[in-house]
């Protein structure tokens, strides 16, 4: 049904798909999301649709492989089926002609960025691009990015790459020199809550995309809850986008919590694995290794 | 557990199969209580299955988990002891087979499109594909069956009885397109070009209501849906192979008195949980069968009635520490009626890592957002035609929870005869023109 058709590692743990979904393709605008299922019985997860494809009737996903769902993802090999993807899921961007506009982006942020990117980029608005990472190693999808921003700018914190120090050092500077129109930030919710209270400041519209746990990516479950001016909204049905002014983050910021929870409940070890031992007599017997021992 | 055979004949003779038949007056859906008894009691389980067929196609799902209003209109309710009528249509579902093959009426060349593969949906589907109308499914999840599938957990509705319900529905000649989801993957313009004469809209009303109390957004704090989905449709259920692939506490409090929450307190306690039930009303008030509740009981699940949740109490990491609840009580105010009232000074905590919110359904929200110029009600439901079925808009028609808002599952079939008769009606119409 959905077949992968094409396998990459972009960088450390970080893996590009593509995976022929004809519908999906031929719908698919900026901002907008899959629900991606690998096989029966697993977890649901959203993925943004990073490029479509139409005429040949392929998405492309991006994404880190961290937790039980997403490690599963990434260890299909081509021409294997997905087990169920849905979508397109949410409200597209609006993309409108607004003059300067800084893109700013840290880790896999970075891939639900690009699309944003080049659609801002082909509607006539000048696009600065600020991607970050932790190091050089982490940084992705570089040269993607260089065609589709006027400028960029990169920062990596341990300074392996380019300039060291936040993304958001740079968008502060930038900021100040130039006259910006819009920002719009994706990645962590700190950078993101950071970027929103600087322009906050100075008046600047921002929007964002926020990435809470989802279940269904339906509107049922309730768990993408986001309080945005107010009121409870289900981020899965009204967003990813949102204006980054009337986010509550700090009660985004006690759901994200559990997000991590997750992870680190995910990565203990199975108890179902064998532990790795000493090589026993046989193995060794059988390496010839016994012969040299007197 | 089922009935055994011998129990199943003892019970079909004691039913007098009177002539007024209040049982088939009660029942939404009209199916031959008298008929499919006589049946059984001939021992022809066969026959009392395809009686059943003829008005329900959910036989296996209905025997399990219905709310049975047939029985409470039994006559043999005033000695208190109505025939198992609900029993009896799981033995005929679960040992009756089906003599004559189901037959395939000659498609009239009219397409029909059901969006969402609920019961409800399908239901209204298998009426249709009845008639000869060419009816195809539109469902966003990966197999069909909706609320019964993520919803409804496995000790009460086993997924091998509803698989083998649906197979039956397909044999009739509805065709089911899963991980298609209407508005996004496919939407109104693009059916309407492929050549569909008529829609029916069987979303359902799943969107939990939000409990507005302080501290809902810690981490460990789940809704009603959000559990019981990731528990069946991720395969943590009691008989799982796999470990509950999200963080559950030891203790967990419940909130809320429907189905919902008694379906997440048993399927939290089958994971090995120690479970509270917490809501305002009495035992009694509950909106679930009796029987059910006394079930819950019996496993051990710990009752807090007369309860008002007022705030999740969280620790220094931002998870769930406990609940903090106020007593309730009848009291009667100044104008002499009896009303919920806080008992001053009350408040208690109940001790919980993990706190689960069933406290009702809307519908879902995104209907609107889809078709523009959809009539809606206050609370969220969509505005129909009593006797057909049609909406605002012409040509869709609407069935089931969406309708009418958080309702049992015979209510929300109910709508299904209805609406094929409606659409008899406008297609013929439509002829005309």
């Amino acid at each position: 049904m959905f077949e992968i058709v094409n396998r990459q590692i972009l960088s450390e743990d970080i893996k590009r798909i593509s995976v022929l979904a004809k519908d999906i393709a031929s719908r698919a605008k900026p901002g907008q999301f899959v629900a991606v299922c690998p096989e029966e019985g697993d977890e649901r997860i959203p993925l943004t649709i990073v490029d479509s494809d139409p005429s040949k009737g392929t998405i492309t996903l991006i994404f880190h492989e961290k937790g039980q769902t997403t490690l599963k993802l990434g260890s299909l090999p081509i021409k294997e089926n997905i087990y169920s993807i849905v979508g397109p899921l949410g409200k597209p961007s609006t993309v409108e002609k607004k003059g300067t506009v800084i893109c700013i982006a840290t880790g896999v942020g970075i891939a639900q960025m690009l699309p944003i990117a080049r659609a801002y980029r082909n509607i006539g608005n000048k696009v600065i691009g600020i991607i970050g990472a932790k190091s050089k190693r982490r940084l992705m999808l570089e040269p993607q990015m260089r065609i589709c921003c006027n400028k960029l700018y990169i920062a990596t914190e341990d300074g392996s790459y380019e300039r060291k120090g936040l993304a958001t050092d740079i968008l502060k500077k930038m900021i100040n020199e130039e006259t910006v129109n819009m920002v719009y930030a994706i990645g962590a919710v700190e950078m993101m809550e950071n970027v929103c209270a600087f322009t906050k400041e100075k008046k600047i519209k921002t929007f964002v995309q926020l990435n809470p746990i989802m279940v269904d990516c339906m509107g049922m479950c309730g768990s993408c809850r986001v309080k945005v001016s107010g009121k409870m909204v289900h981020a899965c049905i009204e967003g990813p986008e949102f204006d980054g002014h009337k986010v509550d983050f700090n009660e985004f910021k006690l759901r994200s919590n559990s997000l991590e929870e997750l992870d680190e409940w995910y990565s203990q070890k199975s108890q179902l694995s064998t532990p790795i031992k000493e090589p026993g007599i046989l193995t060794r017997f059988l390496w010839g290794s016994q012969k040299e021992q007197p | 557990m089922g009935f055994s055979k011998r129990t199943a004949l003892e019970e079909a003779r004691r039913c007098p199969q009177c002539a007024g038949s209040e049982c088939v007056k009660a029942c939404p859906i009209k199916v031959n209580i008298p008929g499919f008894i006589r049946s059984v009691r001939e021992n022809n389980t066969g026959e009392a299955l395809e009686i059943i067929k003829e008005s329900n196609c959910f036989p296996s799902v209905c025997g399990r988990i219905c709310s049975a209003p047939c029985e409470k209109a039994c006559v043999l309710k005033k000695e208190d002891a109505p025939v198992a009528i609900r029993a009896l249509e799981r033995f005929a579902a679960d040992y009756g087979k089906q003599r004559s093959p189901n037959i395939r009426k000659e498609n009239n060349g009219k397409r029909i499109a059901v969006i969402g593969g609920g019961p409800s949906g399908l239901f209204a589907a298998y009426k249709l594909a009845k008639k000869g109308y060419r009816v195809t499914v539109f469902e966003s999840l990966e197999k069909p069956g909706g609320v019964l599938r993520y919803g409804v957990p496995e000790f009460r509705l086993p997924k091998k009885v509803l698989d083998s319900d649906i197979s039956d529905i397909k044999a009739h000649g509805v065709t089911v397109m899963t991980n298609c989801f209407f508005g996004q993957t496919v939407d109104l313009e693009g059916l309407k070009k492929e050549g569909f004469n008529a829609f029916i809209l069987a979303t359902g009303a799943a969107t939990p209501k939000f409990l507005d109390i302080p501290g809902v957004n810690l981490a460990g704090v789940y809704y009603g849906e959000e559990f019981l989905m990731r528990v069946n449709l991720m395969k943590a259920s009691f008989f799982s192979r796999q470990l509950t692939a999200f963080p559950l506490g030891k203790r967990i409090a419940v909130i809320g008195s429907g189905n919902t929450a008694l379906d997440c307190a048993r399927s939290a306690l089958r994971l090995g949980r120690e479970v509270t039930l917490v809501f305002k009303n009495t035992e009694q008030e509950m909106r679930v069968r009796t029987i059910e509740r006394k079930y819950a009981k019996e496993e051990g699940i710990k009752f807090e009635p007369l309860t008002r949740p007022a705030e999740v109490l969280s620790d220094d990491k931002n998870f769930v520490r406990g609940l903090r609840c106020v007593r309730m009580d009848y009291a009667e105010d100044a104008s002499g009626k009896w009303k919920l009232e806080e008992v001053p000074s009350s408040q208690f905590e109940v001790k919980a890592d993990t706190v689960v919110i069933a406290v009702g359904h809307v519908p879902n929200s995104n209907i609107k957002m889809f078709l523009p110029g959809l009539e809606l009600d206050t609370d969220g439901s969509v505005v129909v035609d009593a006797e057909t079925g049609e909406t605002s808009l012409t040509g869709i028609f609407a069935a089931g929870n969406v309708v009418t808002n958080a309702q049992p599952l015979v209510n929300a079939l109910a709508a299904g005869d209805s609406i094929a008769k409606g659409i008899e009606q406008y297609l013929v119409g439509v002829k005309n023109e």
